[in-house]
């Protein structure tokens, strides 16, 4: 089942002026459950593409449908609301935020939506119990290691059960081990929740695993 | 959780907010010291002169207190006596035979206001009595009289020492009667001690050849906030012939003063408020700054600008509660002791004397000035952490998670 379209996407940034022509007629589909690596090398405008599919930014040209609703023309409030409800982030450097706990920056999302302190924090337990990082529940982020944090983010990213989770070279940071069960954890969710996973990344595990390779080269897909 | 993570953010920078809260208490504390302190000199002025002379209401002829000649005496005193004897708001009363005169030592002589006074009924209306610091009060001497110690090195004069008062009578001739010199008198203000002299009524009475005239009742109130009132229900037993004044027609100036003190005191408070603001707003722009990467993650997972916007007020906002609470316990540890001992400013005595006020003033809070603090510091904070948190919603979720 589809998921995500983009129709002739572009993105052009003005840098010091000078217009950049980040992305160039993008045509994807995706569907429910996909494992999708974008790959390319650096400056090929997988982090830009991650960013429109993401909500985050909003492209110069084209469409980006999500669930058949179109997040291009949306405001800045709509897009906030989307990305709460329907998307999940998953940050190269981690990104939890340091003077939460672990279980307190999985619940943050949860709180936003606003579950219950009850339902929340059993929720977050739970989650954290099948991704077997409970005994870091009362750990702030300076007290986890990097893979940890990154399986905190993980479930940060997956707690509100989102259509969508984008990971921006997840293990960019992490050695190959730790990288590696990582992206286990990731492939399990995928298949056990049916979670569809974008990630943009040029690490080569990341790579081979990806149940779809999207390359990117000057902004255009090869 | 937002107010957890407010709380939290706060202190992740223990160094920075404790400046800040620092500046806050501090500025609160020279908030209260400063008000308490002007409302200690006012009222000590205020309060002097009430206690000391003026009483809170006064009775006269219709336009005696413009015009104080002999000629304007109460036009029925036993009346106005029993309707004040029959007033239950109506704590002590003082007739007073009131003129100007001359008063002259053997080396020296004066002007002076000549009250004559029944010492033991003067004594409810004004503290005069208590503020003799050599001789004594009346003891029933016809011939007495109580003068202040400016006056007394002024005609050169000690306790014992004869002293002559003239002053015009009714018919034009002139009264006069040989005093000695009973007590010295010390008030807060040295300007009244060089001025106001004290005999008993009947001498007055008798060398100003009035027979039992007076020109003034001295009225104390049960209550000093019910003043107005009391005024009111004096001047509705009386006719159109009498003028029944508060302290506050009397002291027009003084009061005036007062009313600008306060307003001055607001620019003063307004001033510390404001530097109060600028260092809540270069605190908290530091604080956004230091975590724009952390907000554009807030902003990713979908936390909405009102909620960020209103995270930054909440911080702001605490830091105010925080220094608030300090700053008052802190105030009240300082103030308090100050306003039972009083601040001795003995170096000033002269010129503070020479305005009523004493030399030493004793600070008073009043619940305006913990009220004003209590809402304006908090209400600051929240201004202050505007600006803040403006820039933190204006920021790009998509350049904020990438700044470094």
């Amino acid at each position: 089942m589809e998921i995500l379209r983009t129709e002739n996407l572009d993105k052009i940034y003005q840098d010091n002026g000078v217009p950049v022509h980040a992305l160039k007629a993008i045509n994807l589909t995706i569907n429910m459950g996909d494992h999708i690596v974008i790959a390319g090398p650096s400056g090929s405008g997988k982090t830009t593409l991650l960013n429109l599919l993401g909500a985050l930014d909003k492209p110069t040209m084209g469409k980006i449908y999500i669930n058949n609703e179109d997040i291009s023309e949306k405001t800045k409030k709509e897009l906030s609301d989307f990305r709460l409800h329907k998307l999940g982030f998953i940050f190269q450097a981690y990104n939890l935020i340091p003077v939460l706990t672990a279980l307190e920056n999985i619940e943050f999302s949860m709180m936003l939506l606003g579950f219950t302190e009850k339902e929340r924090h059993k929720k977050a337990l739970d989650l954290m119990e099948e991704l077997g990082i409970r005994e870091l529940a009362d750990k702030r982020p300076n007290e986890m290691s990097g893979g940890q944090q990154q399986r905190v983010a993980v479930a940060r990213a997956i707690v509100n059960d989102p259509t969508i989770v984008l990971a921006d070279e997840p293990t960019a940071n992490l050695d190959s081990d730790t990288g590696s069960h990582l992206l286990d954890l990731m492939e399990r969710m995928n298949r056990e929740k049916n979670i569809t996973f974008i990630f943009s990344s040029h690490d080569k595990q990341v790579i081979d695993r990806a149940g779809r390779l999207i390359i990117l080269k000057d902004g255009r897909i090869v | 959780m937002l107010f957890k993570l407010a709380w939290r953010n706060i202190w992740r920078n223990k160094r920075r907010s404790l400046v800040v809260l620092g500046s806050v208490i501090i500025g609160i504390i020279a908030v209260l010291f400063m008000n308490g302190f002007m409302n200690g000199m006012l009222n000590q002025m205020l309060s002097n002169q009430i206690s000391t002379n003026i009483s809170h209401i006064q009775i006269h002829k219709k336009g005696f207190n413009d015009n104080k000649v002999i000629q304007n005496h109460i036009p029925d005193a036993d009346a106005v006596e029993k309707k004040l004897s029959d007033n239950p708001d109506i704590k002590a009363f003082s007739k007073r035979v009131i003129t100007f005169g001359l008063i002259s030592s053997a080396t020296n002589s004066s002007g002076v206001y000549i009250n004559g006074i029944i010492p033991d009924k003067e004594k409810e209306v004004s503290i005069i009595f208590r503020q003799i610091v050599e001789g004594h009060y009346f003891t029933g001497d016809k011939r007495e009289i109580v003068i202040g110690g400016k006056l007394a090195d002024k005609l050169e004069v000690g306790l014992g020492d004869k002293v002559v008062i003239m002053s015009n009578t009714p018919d034009g001739t002139i009264g006069s009667e040989v005093f000695r010199v009973a007590g010295i008198y010390k008030s807060f203000s040295s300007e009244f001690d060089k001025s106001f002299i004290y005999i008993p009524l009947e001498t007055a009475q008798s060398m100003l050849n009035i027979n039992n005239r007076i020109f003034e009742f001295a009225v104390v109130a049960n209550d000093y906030k019910k003043i107005e009132l009391v005024k009111s229900s004096i001047k509705s037993g009386l006719n159109d012939n009498y003028e029944v004044m508060s302290y506050k027609d009397l002291l027009p100036f003084l009061v005036y003063q007062i009313d600008l003190s306060k307003e001055s005191m607001w620019i003063f408070n307004l001033i510390i408020e404001l530097a109060l603001i600028f260092g809540i707003i270069n605190s908290m722009l530091m604080a956004v700054f230091e975590r724009i990467n952390e907000i554009g993650v807030l902003m990713s997972i979908g936390m909405k600008n009102i909620k960020i916007f209103f995270m930054i007020l909440l911080e702001g906002l605490v830091i105010g509660i925080i220094g608030t609470v300090v700053g008052l316990i802190s105030g009240f540890l300082i103030m308090l002791p100050l306003e039972s001992s009083g601040i001795n400013f003995a170096i000033y005595t002269e010129s503070l004397e020479s305005y009523g006020i004493g030399a030493v003033i004793y600070p008073t809070l009043s619940m305006d000035d913990v009220l004003g603090v209590l809402i304006m510091i908090p209400l600051i904070s929240i201004i202050g952490a505007v600006y803040p948190a403006y820039k933190a919603i204006k920021l790009e979720p998509v350049n904020a998670i990438r700044y470094v």
